[in-house]
């Protein structure tokens, strides 16, 4: 179960970042203006934009009362505005949010249940022929970086065979709808996701054949098989339960890497989730939307966290007695 | 019917059993017993059929041979028909599933019963066995040890198999539940085939009609459970039971000597054994009849050190000895206790070779002893009451210890040095030039004893005759004095006899007492027997002037 200090600590990490998110642009040096709206909003500014600005940053006044109007705006769900899409902040981003979440979301999914899967199988048949496959299969993988594997299934199955879509989420031109739009977008979403899935899964793989062999040593194993119980409860039931534990607390660390990985992928398959939007927000120096971004995925990570952690409780009693 | 026949079991080629005979009949209680190590959850274990190592011999449950049998055979007879409670142990319950689901789960798996039945039944059985209903749907990490205990024996009974083989079934419970546990197995297990393996005696006395010792992978004794703690006959038994804390052995405890080892040749008991002969470092020995059970020794269990039939003595008209017969079986300490003037330092003299008897005869082993001989004091030695007079004031303490070595003409002179200054670091002396070339009159009266004592060791006696040794010692010393006899009857295995007043002395550290009167033996029998329950009024009286016999913790104590 998830107590109080548990939830506690998720808002300290919450508090701080948005605390850093406030004083990093003002300790830059400079005029705190162009750090806090970057090159583009210069060029637009006029004396009329910058009092204006001035006053709703209260950046005329003291540095606490500019902290109580930064985090009054953040209550409001004011990130502030963007000048190079001429939106609010919240606005681009959350506009660009779903795809990411689609596709990352999947992609941890896919990647821990299948490392899970792989990892039991192959603790099971440690040494056999299906394990030694998929090990070396899966070290193999770990070699690649993302980004080059993306490349590679890119110019392999929307190059050459041209069986998949280039870029994109959907066909936003097609102007399809409902049934037809969804497999579009399914299509889409193949590439980019095979790519991080791939990418991810070597790490839950090895940790869940690691555990389960580790698992297949405890005494309780040994009851199992007294009790004549069928092969394939001791291996799903007694073994492959317990050995999943170690991977779901490592999943939460894996999420921030995950955050990178999306970045990388999204750029290499101009997929147009929060990844892609954050390169294009450094290339035009549009730091309220990087700013933003920032914000929103500590959020996802956080938030990601939790769940986990929720799962954890339910899958491990010895979680919930510890606290 | 279980029948093990010439089981052998080993692992990366060393070998756990060695050929393990055994039955269990359809309702009996069989108890293995036996030192961590000896290969008792081995044998549980491949009647599971659950061993990796490499199994020979047969394991006949009714008519099949389930050694045999292939792993999908095997798994239906695992729990229906053969069912182990295991010992209790980190991790041994599955930690992510509630015990009662882990309980009612061989019957579900089994297709004996559906879910909501199996489920019931388990409850109740684990409510019979002392588990609180609320913690039915407890996590193994909710339960103390001793209720993850519980939930074992209550799991190996769930699917009521025919074979139930118990692993050490009390060992996590505190002194009351055991009591309770040991009386709910005695019900469950009334009328079933049942493998106890312990290293526990009293739940073997409680539960078994017959037991077996295992060492180093045989059965070295099989008989009836009350034959075999009562009057053990293999020497590694009865140093179980010596080792074995329980409420009716009244002694300090004693360790055995040495540790098990796995790889030796001939009887596996022998660097161990305090009677080993030759043959036993060559042959196994056989398990054979002796005294109404099976003992595999080459000399037939244990064997009397020294004996004596009908000795007699008399000093003019006093008959200072009349008659008596005694036997001093080999690695036991022997308490001969009786009031002055009883007779008893006559008899230790004569014992040892210093007086001659006007009648009876003296054994070593089974050897009639002759006339006092060079060769009857090494085997046999005295340690007297008075440790200044026994010492000749003109030798110095190497010359004294080495002197019974000079006199019997052993050794070189730097043997005999070396020999000497090992007992003496034996009984706990310094072996400083200065302390070896003291003279007795410089010594204290502890000092002076531990010099005698090593005196008596250093021909290497297998029998030593203490008269009173701490007599002339205030009681602070006497107790250092007692435990260094009791560690070297341990560790050299010898065979003690000791003579004493004081009967409080002689419950300490024998595992007999022969108690003196005029003369004659008035009583005899085991240690705890004796002293808990006597026969003669003269033992009695002996209690009864014994001072603070009654209150065990001031004995225990002044250690
Ligand atoms: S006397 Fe020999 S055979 Fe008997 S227990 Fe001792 S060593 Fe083994």
């Amino acid at each position: 179960m998830l107590t109080k200090g548990n939830l506690l600590t998720y808002l300290i990490a919450l508090l701080i970042i948005l605390t850093l998110n406030f004083f990093l642009p003002r300790m830059m040096p400079g005029d705190p203006l162009m750090a806090i709206y970057g090159d583009e909003a210069l060029v637009q500014m006029s004396p009329q934009l910058k009092a204006d600005l001035t006053e709703r940053f209260a950046l005329d006044q003291s540095l606490a009362e500019q902290f109580a109007s930064y985090w009054l705006a953040l209550f409001r769900g004011d990130l502030g505005y963007s000048y190079s899409y001429n939106a609010p902040v919240t606005e681009v981003i959350f506009g660009r949010l779903p795809w990411t979440l689609l596709l990352a979301g999947l992609a941890l999914l896919l990647s821990t249940a299948i490392g899970i899967m792989l990892g039991i199988e192959s603790g099971w048949r440690r040494g056999g022929r299906f394990d030694s496959g998929v090990l070396s299969g899966m070290v193999t993988l770990s070699g690649f970086p993302d980004f080059f594997l993306g490349i590679l299934l890119l110019l392999l199955f929307a190059v050459n065979l041209k069986v998949l879509p280039l870029f994109g989420a959907e066909d936003v031109y097609s102007g399809l709808s409902g049934f037809a739009r969804l497999i579009d977008i399914g299509e889409h979403l193949i590439l980019p996701l095979t790519t991080l899935v791939l990418a991810r899964i070597t790490g839950g793989y090895l940790l869940t054949r690691n555990t389960m062999i580790g698992v297949l040593k405890e005494p309780y194993i040994l009851l199992a098989r007294a009790k004549g119980l069928k092969p394939r409860t001791v291996k799903y039931r007694h073994a492959g339960r317990n050995s999943m534990l170690p991977v779901m607390t490592q999943t939460g660390i894996w999420m921030g890497l995950m955050v990178t990985g999306v970045l990388f992928i999204e750029v290499v398959f101009s997929y147009p989730g929060i990844g892609l939007l954050a390169y294009d927000a450094l290339t035009f120096r549009d730091y309220p939307v990087l700013q933003g971004l920032l914000l929103v995925s500590a959020f996802c990570v956080l938030g990601a966290n939790f769940i986990v952690d929720l799962l954890y409780a339910r899958v491990d009693p010895r979680v919930s007695y510890a606290h | 019917m279980l029948k093990i026949e010439d089981l052998k079991v080993s692992f990366d080629g060393e070998s756990i059993l060695r050929g393990i005979n055994l039955e269990v009949a359809d309702d009996e209680c069989l108890a293995v017993i036996g030192e961590s190590g000896a290969g008792k959850t081995t044998l549980g274990l491949s009647i599971m059929g659950l061993l990796n190592g490499n199994t020979a011999g047969q394991i006949n449950l009714g008519d099949t041979n389930i050694l045999t049998l292939s792993e999908e055979e095997m798994r239906n007879l695992r729990w229906s028909h053969v069912a182990m409670a295991f010992q209790s142990s980190q991790n041994r319950l599955n930690p992510t599933h509630r015990i009662l689901d882990q309980v009612a789960e061989p019957l579900i798996a089994h297709g004996k019963q559906e879910k909501a039945p199996a489920r019931e039944k388990a409850a109740g059985l684990l409510e019979k066995v002392g588990i609180e209903p609320e913690k039915l749907s407890h996590y193994p990490h909710e339960l103390s040890g001793g209720e993850q205990q519980r939930v074992l024996i209550a799991m190996a009974l769930v699917n009521e198999p025919e074979l139930l083989i118990l692993d050490e079934p009390i060992s996590s419970l505190d002194a009351k539940s055991q009591v309770e546990m040991i009386a709910f197995l005695r019900r469950a297990i009334a009328g079933r085939m049942t493998l106890l393996v312990t290293h526990n005696l009293s739940t073997a006395a409680k539960l078994a009609s017959r037991t077996a010792t295992l060492y180093g992978g045989r059965i070295v004794e099989l008989g009836p459970t009350n034959l075999m703690l009562s009057q053990p006959r293999h020497p590694y038994t009865r140093a179980l039971l010596r080792s074995y804390p329980n409420m009716t052995t009244v002694k300090d405890l004693q360790g055995i000597k040495g540790r098990m080892d796995r790889r030796v040749i001939g009887c596996p008991f022998h660097p161990r054994c305090t009677q080993a002969i030759p043959i036993c470092r060559e042959q196994i020995p056989a398990l054979e009849n002796h005294e109404g059970r099976l003992v595999a020794c080459h000399r037939g269990g244990i064997i009397p050190a020294l004996s004596v039939t009908d000795i007699s003595k008399s000093f003019k008209t006093l008959k200072a000895v009349d008659g008596v017969s005694l036997v001093l079986e080999h690695g036991e300490t022997l308490a001969l206790v009786g009031q002055s003037g009883s007779g008893k330092t006559t008899l230790a003299r004569m014992l040892s070779g210093i007086l001659e008897p006007d009648a009876g005869e003296i054994f070593i082993e089974h050897r009639k002893a002759g006339q006092p001989s060079k060769d009857f004091h090494r085997t046999v030695q005295l340690v007297f009451q008075n440790p200044g007079e026994a010492l000749s004031h003109r030798l110095t303490v190497l010359e004294a210890v080495r002197e019974p070595l000079e006199v019997q003409g052993i050794g070189t002179r730097a043997e005999q040095d070396k020999a000497a200054r090992k007992v003496i670091e034996e009984v706990e002396l310094p072996t400083t030039e200065e302390f070896l070339d003291e003279y007795p009159h410089h010594l204290s009266g502890g000092e002076l004893q531990r010099v005698n004592i090593a005196r008596a060791l250093v021909l290497n006696p297998q029998v030593l005759i203490a008269d009173e040794p701490t007599a002339f010692l205030d009681s602070s010393i006497q107790a250092k004095v007692l435990k260094l006899l009791m560690n070297l009857q341990e560790n050299r295995g010898l065979s003690m006899l000791f003579i004493t007043h004081d009967i409080a002395v002689a419950r300490k550290i024998s595992d007999r007492i022969a108690v003196m009167h005029e003369g004659r033996i008035a009583e005899q029998g085991s240690t705890s027997q004796i002293i808990t329950s006597p026969s003669s009024p003269h033992t009695q009286s002996l209690l009864d002037s014994a001072a603070g016999l009654h209150s065990d913790t001031e004995i225990a104590r002044d250690e």
